[in-house]
């Protein structure tokens, strides 16, 4: 075996690949109508209530530990945009390699001669978390008409900072994933880590101490919803740009490397 | 030799639970585990397009084996080298040389038509689409799938889904082809036909083939060399018709229907045929016997069936 059945190298391969396995994602989504269209309707009811608490504090207070109504927007707007790709591209996958490592499909991801991870990683979407993505877009615009639009490297800063944001908790749930090469079932920290996230959705000045520390480190939710609103306002420190990159590379590096030790002990459903 | 195994073993750690729902609790804070010992340091070669079958009973450590062959599994200890590669490395080049078919799981796209799956398989092999279209025309033709490839896997019958997981599991055109247990649940006809395929592709392109099957069939029709596992260890390593001749040599005369007098040759009534157990050396004797005395009865010299051979065989290590 010299190779020949493989035609081209791994990376050569990588935008084909991709390419095939977003649009098997795509025709797997549509597959049932209903389904498709109630996950649109439970989509757009996701956004209102994510927006509606804000709504409630606000309307007693100017603002809360120094963020006013249309600052916290930004937050939000953030925070909606990387539920879009959390609950859109990250969870329905890591979900299913949780399945796969149960039932016994993991075995067929690992016999490609593509990178398990990067397979395991964007086999399946859910479409209807493109909700989140367009209401981004617009909370994030209704706060900026209240603040002021930024400089193009402020928004390239923020760009920035919700890339590592998302690798940062891309990261987080694949070590989460891992273990379940070891333990199988680990749904309730799934759940756990889900309702931490939750906490991205406010100003992460309204947590102290330690509790800022789990939300910029631990739990790195912050990374992709408060510090890119921070950027934007220009109130962000250079150092906690520093700090961002240095949370999410180090996360993704020690994913990788628990990915690597965990197909180790892969046991492989018995057939 | 494109397959070389030695010493090979693969132990697993399993959790130990006591009976019911104190058992239950009782595991959940103190967990007891004990070792098995799935495979224990089997060594073996096998060369390049030759046809293999692993046999052995349930939890024998024939899946443990093409698992650890496939590079699914580490080995606990023990080497592999298949194709110069250690399967456990996952190499880019090993990966794109061989393919596992596993009976009891698919990896067809449950909700979208074969052709779907098909080239999802293209673009993670790499294969030019020429080459695509010419081995998918082949395949589907070889095993006649071309009126199912637009129907969604999940209305597939059990036959039409493995024909179309051997599809998607050769268009890459693998040098070395594990299947386990490829024909479990299909109904005769079916059997007959992925047999027929094995030894087509076997022939066509000078594949090694290592199966796994429960039906004796399936080894006697494919394999010409047999690897028997039992409790985790290489037992034989030969051709069926060897390991029968030394497990069950017997012969066994039947007469059809047939005179009463029978009985006198040593013949006792089975389901109203006469059936005499003898040694392959009193075989013409006896049969000589018989066609002596009564010329025009219907006789035929049998071998014990493959089954009885193997759980004979079996048996015989239990005890």
């Amino acid at each position: 075996m010299s190779g020949e059945t493989v035609h081209g190298a791994a990376w050569g391969r990588l935008p084909g690949v991709l390419g095939a396995l977003a649009r098997v994602a795509v025709m797997n989504a549509v597959q049932y109508r209903v389904s498709f269209l109630v996950d649109f309707f439970v989509g757009s009811c996701n956004v209102v209530a994510i927006l509606l608490p804000l709504m409630v504090v606000f309307d007693r207070t100017g603002s809360v530990a120094g963020w006013t109504w249309h600052q916290s927007l930004l937050v939000t707007g953030f925070f909606l945009f990387m539920n879009a790709v959390m609950g859109g591209l990250v969870e329905p996958n890591l979900g299913a390699v949780v399945e796969g490592i149960r039932e016994g499909q993991m075995d067929y991801i690992l016999l490609k001669p593509v990178d398990a991870q990067l397979v395991a990683s964007v086999q399946r979407i859910a479409p209807a978390r493109a909700w989140d993505a367009v209401a981004a877009v617009g909370v994030i615009g209704w706060g900026l008409s209240g603040t002021g639009w930024p400089g193009f490297g402020a928004v390239a800063v923020a760009g920035a900072l919700v890339v590592t944001g998302v690798v940062a908790m891309y990261s987080l749930w694949l070590l989460v994933i891992c273990l379940s090469f070891w333990f199988v079932r680990v749904d309730n920290l799934r759940y756990l880590l889900g309702a931490v996230a939750d906490a991205g959705r406010w100003p992460v000045d309204i947590y102290s101490g330690a509790a800022r520390v789990f939300l910029t480190v631990v739990v790195p939710v912050a990374l992709a919803s408060s510090w890119p609103a921070m950027a934007l306002l220009g109130r962000l420190d250079g150092a906690l740009v520093i700090q961002a990159v240095v949370v999410s590379f180090g996360g993704f590096a020690l994913a990788r490397w628990a990915w690597k030790q965990a197909l180790q002990s892969y046991t492989s459903a018995s057939s | 030799m494109i397959i070389s195994v030695s010493g090979l073993s693969k132990t697993y750690r399993v959790p130990i639970k006591g009976e019911g729902l104190a058992g239950s609790f009782r595991s959940l804070w103190n967990r007891q585990y004990r070792d098995v010992e799935a495979v224990k340091e089997i060594s073996f070669a096998i060369q390049g397009g030759e046809r293999v079958g692993f046999l052995g009973p349930n939890g024998a450590g024939k899946t443990t084996t093409l698992k650890m062959l496939s590079g699914l599994l580490f080995p606990t200890a023990g080497t592999v080298s298949v194709g110069g590669f250690r399967p456990q490395d996952r190499a880019v080049a090993f990966l794109g040389g061989i393919t596992l078919v596993m009976g009891q799981k698919q990896q067809l796209l449950w909700d979208l038509p074969p052709q779907e799956s098909f080239a999802l398989n293209r673009a993670m092999y790499g294969v030019p689409q020429a080459e695509y279209r010419r081995t998918l025309d082949q395949l589907v033709a070889m095993l006649r799938i071309e009126p199912i490839l637009q129907k969604p896997v999940r209305n597939l019958s059990l036959g039409e889904r493995m024909k179309c997981e051997l599809v998607a599991a050769l268009l890459h055109r693998p040098r070395v082809l594990f299947l386990d247990e490829p024909t479990i649940g299909l109904d005769v006809e079916m059997q007959g036909q992925v047999r027929r395929f094995i030894q087509e592709y076997n022939r066509d392109t000078g594949a090694t083939v290592i199966l796994t099957s429960h039906y004796m069939q399936d080894i006697a029709a494919l394999t010409p060399r047999l690897l028997v596992i039992d409790k985790g260890s290489l037992r034989y390593d030969g051709g069926l018709a060897a390991l029968a001749e030394r497990v069950a040599p017997e012969r066994r005369i039947v007469v059809k229907g047939g005179p009463a007098e029978l009985s006198q040759l040593g013949f006792v009534v089975v389901g109203g045929d006469h059936v005499a157990t003898v040694t392959p050396e009193q075989t013409n004797q006896r049969l000589a016997a018989v066609l002596g005395r009564w010329p025009m009865v219907e006789i035929a010299v049998e071998s014990p069936p493959l089954e009885e051979v193997m759980a004979r065989y079996f048996k015989e290590g239990t005890t």
